[in-house]
């Protein structure tokens, strides 16, 4: 049994619910409700190797970086970054969440997710941004939990990093 | 005899030497008494020996527990345990007894089934409650990773259900971190134990690893010390792989053995020699008098809670309360419009059906119960708003009279005892109200007016009255009315007139009595009035009077800054002003004006195109009628005049320009050649006249393809029948091809910056009068025009003559012969212009 401790960390409302139950349960819901603390789901990911159990700790998304509890992260392997692509502001917000992770833990692999990406018109988030990142060798990828699309892709991206 | 004595009794003194020695002997006597005492004691009457050896013994106890008293206790151990054992076995069956007692009335579905069990088993009915009641069993027991909350391993008891067990760990070290992270506790401890109803977790905390245990029921508090043994074992047999556990947990997988053992501890296989009836007798006291003291503690704390939460409502007063047997009762006094008592007790616990409230209805005085009670009361309208301010009623805003009275009444009513209502800033509305603030606004407006004293004002059934005095050049106050909202039909005012003294008034009526000329400006200088300016000496005398008719109380009247002006004086002063105005006028030069008698005089030359030197006489001021002129016309050679007149005589085409540099003509630009030549024989007359006139920079216009469609057009005609002024539908063509022509010679043309201009003239042949040939002629041109216009050639661009016989195409006498005359005829030439 391999089992990998995931954090999913971003602002306010950005989808890191939605992303979860988009990978755990294939479902996704219009309805926001705030996560109050943590809500942990599991998923199995097969590898032809091996197995691993992603426990995925979503985390509640907080825009004040100075309310979040970043003992929540403690023993984790991997961090899922959500970034809502309608609101440029919450690019900072999941970088500062993971610095702030990172100076208290150590770096980490982690994906980063430009969400919402099913909702074109309100996009923000300029192409060039996110090549520069990716310059950086960061694995983005633009998710929709509404549509699905590259959900599953992000998070096996992540369990093989992890696995290893 | 000796020897006989020895022979006959020799035997019995050897014996009764060995007797008294033995006597003699303490030791001897000793252990032959020690040899027969028991026997002796035994035969010895009961009563005797136990009161001969009942001292002794005491005192032989006695000693011995002074000297150590552990001895005795040692002794009598296997004697005491038994006893105890049964008094204590006694006693408690004294309580199963009572406590079967009290149990043999309920008939719960367990004490059914209790009483099944302890009639088949043969056990008392409380010991079997007893028994249950003290089941417990460890069904799982979860190993997990301290820093990240990942499961290590779990096992489970026989038949019990559990959720994903790995969901379940990271869950629990979620709720460790929280309550850490909430409470601010140290690392070290977290929850050791949780209860969910039936369930427990009890965790226990190692270095890396935390061991929760799932125990449903009444685990005994040692089970503490079991589970953390076995915590310490793993700790200690897997020290490395816990630390440095990735969650992977293949290498820890035979931890799952000495968790087994957790998972196997319940009840019945707990330890054998323990005393668990004497264990179970003391729970079974202390824990329902535990339980009920806490429960009682709990709703007696629940109670006053209640109680305090109660008495701090406003609007209600708790007069007392008590609890007694379970039941709490309360009384007092509410106001029917404080929160209901009864609805208070949601959410506190209590229960409802044990509480006897009595409550009586009275009216707080508290003034937000005041003031609900008026808003209740006197339904304030919306413009008005009540609010506590300081233990007052405040009520602001705008109401009606009727409600303001319904308002005081309230506060009349109100002021024993009660909070003040204070309604003075409630600003009446009513109509009444209302007009008479709008009549003050009025009479105010008019005190400001100046030349108006209001002496006197009323109100009185609704109508407004005033009067006073007003200056005759004051604002009238009727037209004040307006805008003030104050109906002007029940206004009635008097007026008496009468002169006021303040100085504009004063200047208002010297303006207009004097009729001041223009070249007298009146104004008012610190009280004063003064003019200024210059005036005949008539106009001068008329205000020297009134000012003294003034002296009386009014204003001051200055004219002494008024100079004494003739009109013939100032008549020639507007004169030379005309005059200088003339001779800046460029293209005219005055030669020679004199003034006479009160009449002018001028002459001297100007230019056609100069201005119009009558036209500069208005605004002088000079009388027209005296004015008498005598002008030559002369060409200006000023460059400006000569441009004019070139522009007139040469018409340059729209691609020339004239322009002046520095004092000389410059002509640039496209143009024919016929007028560049004409252009160059103007420059040439000019030079004479010292006037510049530069054409060398005139380029030709390059008018060889128009040339080719001039000759085209002008080549062409359109042919009539005798008589007739309408061409015949052959010419159709003729007309179409020449429409087409003339559009495109008059759009070069325009291109070209010219215009271009097509002569339509009508012939005749000499058949018939002289006279409708003419006629004929000029309406055939017409016809034309008509024709071409109608193929969309410009009617402007059309000129049209009839020329009669005049200008036959062919000498006449030979159409005669063929009767066919080619000069019935329209032919075109083309003007460029
Ligand atoms: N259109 C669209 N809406 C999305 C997407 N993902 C999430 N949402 C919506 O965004 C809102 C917030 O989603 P959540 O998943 O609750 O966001 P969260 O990050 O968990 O929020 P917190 O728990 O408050 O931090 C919800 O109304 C979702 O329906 C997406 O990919 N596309
Ligand atoms: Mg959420």
């Amino acid at each position: 049994m391999l089992q990998k401790k995931i954090c999913m960390l971003g602002g306010f409302a950005v989808g890191k619910t939605s992303l979860v139950r988009r990978f755990v349960q294939s479902i996704f819901s219009e309805t926001y409700l705030t996560t109050v603390g943590v809500k942990i789901d599991k998923k199995s990911v097969a590898f032809p190797d091996k197995t691993v159990d992603l426990i995925l700790w979503d985390l509640a998304g907080e825009d004040d970086i100075g309310s979040f509890r970043v003992s929540y992260v403690r023993g984790a392997t991997g961090l899922v970054l959500v970034v809502d692509g309608t609101r440029p502001a919450t690019l900072a917000v999941a970088l500062t969440l993971r610095e702030r992770v990172e100076a208290e833990f150590g770096a980490m692999p982690f994906v980063l997710l430009f969400n919402k990406s099913d909702l074109a018109d309100r996009w923000a988030i300029p192409d060039g941004e996110i090549d520069e990142l990716r310059q950086l060798g960061w694995q983005i990828y633009l998710t929709s939990a509404l549509s699905g699309a590259y959900v599953e892709d992000a998070f096996r991206q992540l369990a093989s990093m992890v696995a290893k | 005899m000796e020897t006989l004595r020895q022979l006959l009794v020799g035997r019995e003194i050897s014996e009764l030497s060995r007797v008294a020695h033995l006597l003699d002997e303490p030791e001897q006597l000793a252990a032959a008494v020690g040899s027969v005492l028991p026997d002796a004691a035994a035969r010895a009457s009961h009563a005797q020996l136990g009161e001969a050896f009942a001292p002794i013994v005491e005192r032989a106890a006695q000693r011995s527990i002074q000297k150590n008293p552990r001895t005795l206790t040692d002794i009598l151990y296997p004697v005491f345990l038994p006893a105890i054992r049964k008094s204590i076995g006694e006693k408690i069956d004294q309580t199963f007894q009572s406590l079967n007692e009290s149990l043999r009335h309920i008939f719960t579905w367990h004490g059914l089934k209790w009483r099944f069990e302890a009639w088949r088993t043969g056990a008392s009915f409380s010991e079997v409650v007893l028994n249950h009641s003290l089941v417990y069993r460890v069904e799982h027991v979860f190993l997990i990773d301290r820093s990240s909350g990942l499961l290590i391993a779990h096992v489970t008891a026989e038949n019990a259900m559990s959720e994903d067990p790995q969901l379940i760990s990271s869950m629990l070290s979620a709720i460790q971190d929280f309550v850490r992270d909430s409470f601010n506790e140290k690392e070290q401890s977290g929850l050791d134990t949780i209860r969910f109803g039936e369930l427990r977790l009890w965790s226990e905390v190692g270095p890396f690893a935390t061991l929760v245990s799932v125990i449903r029921g009444n685990p005994p508090e040692e089970l503490h010390e079991i589970i953390r043994d076995v915590l310490l074992r793993i700790h200690d047999e897997y020290s490395q792989a816990l630390e440095h556990f990735d969650g992977d947990s293949s290498q820890l997988a035979s931890v799952e053995t000495q968790l087994q053992t957790c998972v196997e501890l319940k009840h019945e296989e707990s330890n054998e020699g323990f005393p668990w009836l004497v264990v179970a007798a003391v729970l079974l006291v202390l824990i329902p008098t535990g339980i009920w003291f806490f429960l009682s503690w709990q709703s007696g704390q629940r109670w006053q809670a209640y109680v305090s939460r109660v008495a701090s409502q406003p609007g209600i007063i708790v007069a007392e309360q008590t609890a007694r047997d379970g039941q709490f009762y309360i009384a007092g006094l509410r106001d029917p419009l404080a929160a209901d008592p009864q609805s208070l007790l949601s959410g506190t616990q209590v229960d409802p059906a044990r509480v006897h409230a009595n409550w009586q209805f009275y009216q707080s005085l508290e003034p937000e119960f005041v003031l609900k009670r008026l808003t209740a009361s006197l339904a304030p309208p919306d413009s008005v708003r009540l609010s506590v301010v300081k233990d007052r009623i405040v009520a602001e805003g705008e109401a009606n009279a009727t409600w303001i009275s319904r308002a005081q009444a309230a506060a009349q009513q109100l002021s024993a005892g009660g909070p003040v209502f204070d309604i003075s800033r409630v600003r009446d509305v009513s109509p009444e109200a209302r007009a008479a603030e709008h009549w003050q606004a009025y009479v105010s407006r008019l005190g400001t007016q100046p030349g108006i004293i209001v002496a006197e004002q009323k109100i009185r059934d609704g109508q407004f009255y005033i009067a006073g005095l007003r200056d005759p050049l004051a604002a009238d106050p009727q037209s004040l009315l307006s805008g003030t909202q104050v109906d002007p039909g029940r206004v009635h005012s008097q007026w008496q007139f009468y002169q006021s003294l303040e100085p504009e008034f004063v200047l208002k009526r010297l303006t207009a009595s004097l009729y001041p000329l223009k070249s007298v400006r009146l104004s008012i200088v610190d009280n004063r009035i003064v003019a200024e300016g210059e005036a005949p000496d008539t106009w001068i005398d008329r205000a020297r009077a009134a000012a003294r008719l003034l002296s009386a109380g009014g204003p001051e009247f200055d004219i002494s800054k008024v100079r004494d002006v003739s009109p013939e004086a100032r008549e020639a002063e507007h004169w030379q002003y005309y005059v200088s105005r003339l001779e800046a006028q460029p293209g005219i030069i005055v030669a020679q004006q004199t003034e006479r008698g009160g009449q002018f005089y001028i002459s001297g030359l100007r230019d056609p195109l100069a201005a119009d030197p009558k036209a500069l006489l208005s605004g002088t001021q000079v009388d027209p009628a005296r004015v008498h002129s005598q002008w030559q016309f002369f060409q200006s050679l000023d460059p400006k005049f000569v441009v004019k007149r070139l522009t007139a005589s040469l018409s340059p085409p729209k691609s020339v320009q004239l322009s002046i540099i520095q004092g000389r003509i410059l002509v640039v630009g496209e143009a024919p050649a016929g007028w560049i030549s004409r252009a160059q024989a103007a420059a040439e007359q000019l030079s004479a006249d010292g006037v510049v006139l530069d054409v060398s920079q005139l380029r030709e216009l390059n008018l060889a393809e128009l040339n080719h469609l001039r000759e085209a057009i002008q080549t062409t005609d359109i042919f009539f029948s005798s008589g007739r002024v309408v061409p015949g539908p052959e010419q159709s063509p003729v007309l179409d091809r020449l429409a087409d022509q003339l559009k495109e010679f008059a759009e070069n043309a325009r291109k070209a910056g010219v215009t271009a201009r097509f002569m339509l003239t009508g012939h005749s042949d000499t058949t018939g009068r002289e006279t409708a040939n003419a006629s004929i002629s000029a309406a055939r041109a017409e016809t034309v025009r008509a024709l071409l216009n109608k193929r969309g050639v410009a009617p402007e661009l059309l000129l049209v003559r009839g020329a009669g016989t005049f200008e036959p195409a062919v000498p006449e006498n030979e159409n005669s012969r063929t009767g066919n005359s080619t000069n019935r005829r329209v032919s075109v030439t083309v003007n460029l212009e």
